[in-house]
């Protein structure tokens, strides 16, 4: 048995001109003073820097040039990406939209749905969000239940999404509907592309523990969509969500995202000879390293179009606990006051408080862990 | 793989399984010689194999997976070393774990210890006390017979004047690569065996693996796993690029946490079946516990590590980690 197949392969020739291009760009627009923005850094919000980016041709960046991608490799977004997120840079607004929507327009939308929001979610202008969990339907996800009925031409949408991230800033919803009245479980599911002012949506807020609006409720009440509003294969919404989440699993996010909690550790231990710190910074380097290995090793892969979806869901749950762990590790062997400005202090009070969330959001520890048991052979 | 190392995995795996745990040195080093295996590092014109790191990295994981009773990482890397250093030795070559001792007029005193298959090797590389690696004869010395947690000889060698041949290694990096390449393995064995014991063995009227304790305790195994193998290919690529002294310490590091998780897990889904003698999953288990401490334990890699990134100062961490794997622009 080999639970984790790789093919080497070698970064791109011009990896480290497109670094330097990417760190340009950080050091030139993200100089907000504000250390806790650097953290969690995927989920927050910063329009303008997205904007940035998009005119920097770093956003959309393996995408055909005609819908203002720029027909670079896999492993090049990798690693602009990993530039921005070591960073702490706020690539919120358009992560979703790069990372999903945009990918799954091109892969089942229609040449008029490509041509009228692609360019502008490479532009960083068009933001994106995903409407999957809904009240009743969290790890359970085959019990969608909110719906979508023909009339006519158009379709009808009744129902309610929850912890919908960015709702509240997004421009279009990919959401999963009951399509087909009376289906059950993961048959008879659509998905549907939907621009957020249509008529019969509203969105609320919903506040998380530390205060912050990240996520939302979404109501649909007899919202009309066009015929073209479904996306993809009517019924197939269930294979074409799933698909959507592997893309999601295994990127640099599931590692990187708190990065710069790991540099401000560095920098507190400095010239220190304490070995508690100095061991944790080397064993959070050996596990960062192995992450990355792993990663791009699944970037390689899906880029040669292999869907090594196990490999994925191994990275998420390895880097998801990894990425939680870390504040708890460093509260256990540096003496931090909570209350200072302190930098690592800041960080760290900061993402013990929302690294809760890193191994429930897209799919919970123990949903990834069952689909792991499922590769091997168990269930 | 590429079609070469799919070749060479298929006869070091049927090999390997057919030796694994019960080989001797006496009865079985003949096969691996005809095999050619000891040249795997060895140049063509040096009348080897011809392989990198890449190539080593998946004969020693197989060496783990089958959990082989003998020296052969040990004799891949001697050989690798005794070649650099002009040296012709006979017989296979081993690894020394550490040295304590001193050089004076050319002539070595001290002793080695963690020598694996010391009293049966031709030639020793050891670390030298005066830097980098040297290669001794076990015929000069004296042999105190001892063996790991899994009875794998790691003899003890005195050495009173004996004279050395110098080579520019670093022996401790080398075998904690070599040992992390081998846990790889054995931990994706251990994770098999598991596998197919939970689906096979029935409570409560059905398969254990059925039990989603039972699943979820599997699952964090196959990421340890996982994780255990993904920086064993990542040590071999960066030993094939040169410098690899990050990497070394990132993956034995790595390779031991995944041990203490995987050996813990694999044993509990066993139950006491696993405890037993007879069972196959010992000598993978107890190789994993004694190969966690060989070439250093998880302490003094990331002690390594962090008082290197420390020193080189936060700014610089992820810098440099990425750009070890960059090509050179």
């Amino acid at each position: 048995m080999q639970t984790f197949t790789i093919k080497p392969f070698d970064m791109p020739a011009g990896a480290a001109a497109l670094r330097e291009q990417v760190r340009a760009v950080i050091r030139e627009h993200v100089t907000d003073g504000d250390i806790v923005r650097r953290a969690n850094c995927w989920q927050v919000n910063d329009p303008e820097f997205s904007r940035v980016l998009g005119k920097a041709g770093l956003i959309g960046m393996t995408w055909p040039k005609q819908y203002g991608g720029h027909e670079r490799s896999a492993l090049e977004r990798y690693i602009v990406l990993e530039e921005l997120l070591s960073a702490g840079a706020p690539v919120g607004a358009h992560w979703i939209a790069d990372r999903q929507t945009a990918p799954l327009l091109l892969r089942y939308g229609t040449e008029a749905q490509r041509q009228r929001w692609v360019p502008g979610i490479a532009a960083g202008e068009i933001y994106g969000c995903i409407g999957l969990s809904e009240p009743n339907a969290g790890s359970d996800l085959a019990s969608v239940r909110s719906s979508a009925r023909r009339d006519g031409d158009d379709w009808v949408l009744n129902g309610q999404k929850i912890w919908t991230t960015n709702a509240h800033i997004a421009h279009i919803m990919i959401g999963l509907f009951r399509s087909e009245e009376g289906s059950e479980r993961n048959a008879g599911l659509s998905q549907f592309l939907i621009p957020l002012d249509t008529p019969g949506i509203t969105i609320r807020p919903i506040i998380n523990l530390t205060g912050e609006h990240d996520f939302n409720e979404v109501f649909f009440d007899d919202v009309r969509l066009p015929a073209d509003g479904l996306v993809g294969t009517e019924g197939q919404g269930w294979s074409q969500a799933t698909a959507e989440l592997s893309l999601e699993r295994s990127g640099p996010e599931r590692y990187l995202s708190s990065h710069v909690l790991v540099t401000e550790l560095i920098r507190h231990a400095g010239g220190s000879q304490d070995a508690a710190v100095l061991a944790l910074i080397g064993k959070l380097a050996s596990e960062v390293w192995t992450l990355r290995q792993m990663s791009l090793a699944v970037a390689g892969r899906m880029a040669a179009g292999e869907d090594p979806a196990l490999e994925a869901t191994i990275v998420k749950d390895l880097g998801n606990s990894l990425e939680q762990a870390i504040p708890s590790l460093i509260q256990a062997v540096v003496e931090l006051d909570l209350s200072s400005g302190d930098a690592l202090a800041l960080l760290t009070a900061q993402l013990l408080q929302v690294s809760p969330s890193f191994s429930l959001r897209g799919g919970t520890r123990e949903i990834l862990r069952g689909i792991v048991a499922r590769g091997l052979g168990l269930r | 793989m590429n079609e070469q190392q799919t070749m060479l995995a298929d006869m070091a795996g049927s090999l390997f399984s057919a030796l694994s745990h019960g080989a001797t040195v006496a009865a079985d080093w003949g096969r691996i010689e005809e095999m050619g295996f000891a040249g795997l590092l060895l140049g063509e014109e040096e009348g080897g194999f011809g392989g990198g790191w890449a190539d080593a990295g998946i004969v020693f994981r197989l060496a783990g997976y089958h959990a082989l009773a003998l020296p052969l990482v040990e004799a891949v890397v001697a050989a690798r070393l005794a070649a650099d250093a002009g040296f012709a030795g006979d017989g296979f070559g081993t690894l020394a774990e550490k040295t304590e001792g001193g050089i004076d007029d050319g002539g070595f005193t001290g002793f080695l210890k963690g020598v694996a298959w010391g009293r049966e090797a031709g030639y020793v590389v050891a670390p030298s006390p005066s830097g980098g690696a040297m290669i001794l004869s076990p015929r000069d010395a004296v042999i105190e017979k001892r063996q790991n947690a899994a009875d794998e000889p790691r003899d003890i060698l005195r050495f009173s004047g004996a004279p050395v041949v110098p080579v520019d290694a670093d022996i401790f990096a080398l075998g904690a690569a070599a040992r992390s390449m081998q846990m790889a393995g054995a931990l994706d064995a251990a994770l098999e065996l598991a596998v197919g014991y939970v689906n096979d063995r029935k409570q409560f009227g059905k398969p254990l693996g059925k039990l989603q304790a039972v699943q979820q305790a599997l699952a964090v195994f196959a990421c340890e796993a996982a994780a255990a193998n993904s920086a064993a290919v990542g040590v071999a690529q960066a030993l094939d690029r040169g410098d690899a002294s990050f990497e070394v310490a990132a993956a034995k590091a790595r390779a031991n946490m995944a041990a203490g998780l995987g050996t813990s897990i694999g044993h509990q889904a066993h139950g006491a079946i696993g405890f037993t003698h007879e069972y196959g999953l010992h000598p993978l288990t107890r190789r994993l516990w004694s190969w966690r401490s060989e070439f250093g334990g998880e302490h003094h890699w990331t002690m390594l590590l962090g008082t290197r990134i420390a020193a080189a100062g936060a700014d610089n961490f992820w810098a440099e980690m990425v750009r070890r794997s960059d090509p050179v622009a």
